[in-house]
């Protein structure tokens, strides 16, 4: 009997144990919605997303070894890639789009500015075998990785086999991109009655809700959905958006809507980088959203905002900034 | 001493079994061109003046079931198999089959479902390094055909057929049903059939899911029979 329960007692123990060292890799916010990915099938351990860590910051994943990831995607800048507004890939080449923030992919659905990805695990393929991205073949990568010193002893710790496969450095990838959360704003604290809006931001809120919210979605302020928000296509690009992946008419013009979360440091805006300040995007809203077929329900009445108002909700948006985020160390760079 | 002995007759009497079955069940293709065995970069005569020859076939095999009188009576686990029309051990598809299971149908699909299209990244036959998965829109290639054909007006005279594609109205994966006999099923894919029907001189590439990845499908459906 006695055994039994300290038998009891011990496997409490452990399994708490196991639930501390995963909930600290992955938080869910209080009150956010379910996250989309399925965790249970590619379940977290510090050993696969410092390996993924490592793997995002490798230029080993690219052909002529000179870009990672992170080249595009850079932690201060919510891992986009400031100052460009089309990404730049080996030998300089640039791409046809900008590169999004990385934050809350648990959460997304699809991924890319018109969804081709469907999968988290799957989305490194597609810069990896990008000619104007990093141009190398997921099995070079591979075999570089097997023939590497350290690689194949980080595989064996996380996976219990030294040999690489895709699988396994596709879900190694995920999971440190999982571990991505912004929840720490200024806006969640004062979600979680932590803080307090000044008036100016609580105006702003108020105008964000009313004009920004039905696409801009809180908590992830984004709906995840695709949208036309009524951009002018740039002649020299031609870029359909969704349409380019299903084929149909009525997904013409439409984009994934990104999140705002850190919006003041992920500059330039929009899937072509087009906008260089927060003030020229609600220019655009307010002054130059272009009628077309596809144009969102969710903007068919004009945006009117005058420019106190604009003060007060740039105000707003600066409040969903998180240096906690931005400066996390366990998202940088790892030796 | 007694143990061996007796080990050795177990033993003994499965090697005997597995002699005496002559064909354990088992689907096995064999890619032919017209009245050849198809071998890789070799030249196949079209007509008199063409000629066409394949660098990659390679296709997948999933959702294998066995039916008796219009039941399915057998599902196998696990089931996803890519077959490379370059490697010999992966055309035939061993199926571990209950003795005594009576069948008379088999059904397969060509490709990969939806559901598994969407799941992230896989291992064993369904690793993305097998060059059987898009890149840059999601999705398993179904039906990989690529080659070289002095009818193609293209760089290299080259042409590449990727046919995939799991999402409405572009969904391409393909059941097959079969007779099935109580060992081997041995499936023809005549490439020959293939070229003669399709446009070699108009169309060279299909990349990506759509109508011309359907249309080309069916015309691989097409292309298989049973060996007699
Ligand atoms: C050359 C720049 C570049 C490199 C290198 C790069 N990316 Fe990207 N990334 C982009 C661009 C541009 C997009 C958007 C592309 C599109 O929408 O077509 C993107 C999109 C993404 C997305 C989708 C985000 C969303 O919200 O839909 C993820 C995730 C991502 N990249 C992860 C990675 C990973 C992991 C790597 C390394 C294996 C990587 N990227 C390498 C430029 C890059
Ligand atoms: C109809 C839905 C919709 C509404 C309403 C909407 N947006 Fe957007 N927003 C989008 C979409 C879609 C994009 C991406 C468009 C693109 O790049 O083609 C976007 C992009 C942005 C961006 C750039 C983000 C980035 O990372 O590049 C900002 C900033 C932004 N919106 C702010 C706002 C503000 C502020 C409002 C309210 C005044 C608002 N949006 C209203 C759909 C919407």
């Amino acid at each position: 009997m006695k055994y039994r329960i300290i038998i009891v007692i011990l496997v409490c123990i452990l399994l708490s144990a196991f639930h501390m060292a995963t909930e600290q890799l992955f938080v869910a916010p209080e009150n956010w919605p379910e996250t989309t990915y399925d965790f249970s099938k590619n379940p977290l351990t510090l050993q696969k997303v410092e390996l993924g860590r490592k793997l995002f910051y490798d230029p080993i994943l690219s052909k002529n070894n000179s870009i990672s990831c992170a080249s595009c995607h850079s932690q201060y800048s919510a891992f986009t890639h400031v100052d460009h507004d089309l990404s730049h890939g080996i030998e300089d080449r640039i791409g046809t789009r900008n590169s999004p923030t990385l934050m809350n992919l648990a959460w997304h659905k699809s991924f890319m500015w018109d969804g081709a990805i469907n999968h988290l695990d799957v989305q490194a393929l597609g810069p990896i075998s990008h000619p104007d991205e990093m141009g190398e073949k997921i099995e070079n990568v591979v075999l570089k990785l097997q023939q590497s010193k350290k690689y194949p002893a980080l595989f064996y710790k996380a996976f219990k086999d030294s040999l690489i496969t895709g699988e396994h450095l596709l879900k190694s990838i995920s999971q440190f991109m999982l571990t991505l959360v912004c929840s720490n704003t200024k806006y969640d604290s004062v979600m979680r009655k932590q803080t307090q809006f000044t008036t100016q931001e609580r105006n702003g809120y108020m105008l964000f809700q009313k004009n920004c919210g039905s696409c801009h979605t809180e908590p992830l302020f984004t709906n995840l959905e695709f949208e036309n928000n009524g951009l002018a296509v740039d002649p020299t690009l031609n870029d359909s958006g969704r349409m380019k992946v299903t084929g149909n008419k009525k997904d013409s013009l439409k984009f994934k809507v990104p999140t705002l979360r850190n919006i003041e440091f992920s500059y330039p805006y929009m899937h072509d980088g087009r906008f260089k300040r927060l003030s020229d995007v609600l220019k655009h809203y307010t002054s130059s959203v272009l009628q077309s077929p596809t144009l969102s329900a969710h903007l068919q009445t004009p945006v009117v905002l005058s420019s106190n108002e604009k003060v007060d909700l740039t105000a707003f948006l600066l409040t969903l900034s998180d240096k906690s985020f931005l400066f996390n160390p366990k998202y940088s760079f790892s030796k | 001493m007694k143990f061996f002995s007796l080990l050795f007759f177990i033993i003994g009497i499965q090697f005997a079994s597995m002699a005496q079955t002559p064909e354990s069940p088992a689907i096995v293709f064999g890619p032919v061109f017209g009245d050849s065995k198809l071998q890789e970069l070799t030249y196949y005569k079209i007509n008199d003046i063409d000629s066409v020859q394949f660098t990659a076939l390679k296709f997948y095999i999933s959702g294998v079931e066995l039916i008796h009188q219009y039941k399915t009576v057998w599902k196998e686990a696990n089931s996803y198999h890519l077959v490379d029309a370059f490697q010999e051990q992966s055309l035939s598809l061993p199926l571990n089959v209950p003795t005594k299971l009576k069948y008379d149908r088999i059904k397969f699909n060509i490709g990969i479902d939806s559901t598994t299209s969407v799941s992230g990244a896989m291992g064993g036959d369904l690793d993305p390094t097998k060059g059987m998965y898009w890149a840059w829109q999601s999705g398993y290639i179904n039906f990989k055909v690529e080659g070289k054909s002095n009818l193609c007006k293209t760089r290299n005279t080259e042409f590449q057929y990727h046919l995939g594609g799991y999402r409405f109205p572009y969904n391409n994966l393909q059941s097959i049903f079969m007779d099935m006999p109580a060992s081997q099923l041995h499936v023809v894919l005549d490439l020959k059939k293939l070229i003669t029907e399709m446009p070699l001189t108009q169309k060279h590439h299909i990349m990506s899911p759509g109508n011309e990845a359907m249309l080309m499908m069916e015309r691989v459906i097409n292309c298989l029979s049973i060996k007699k």
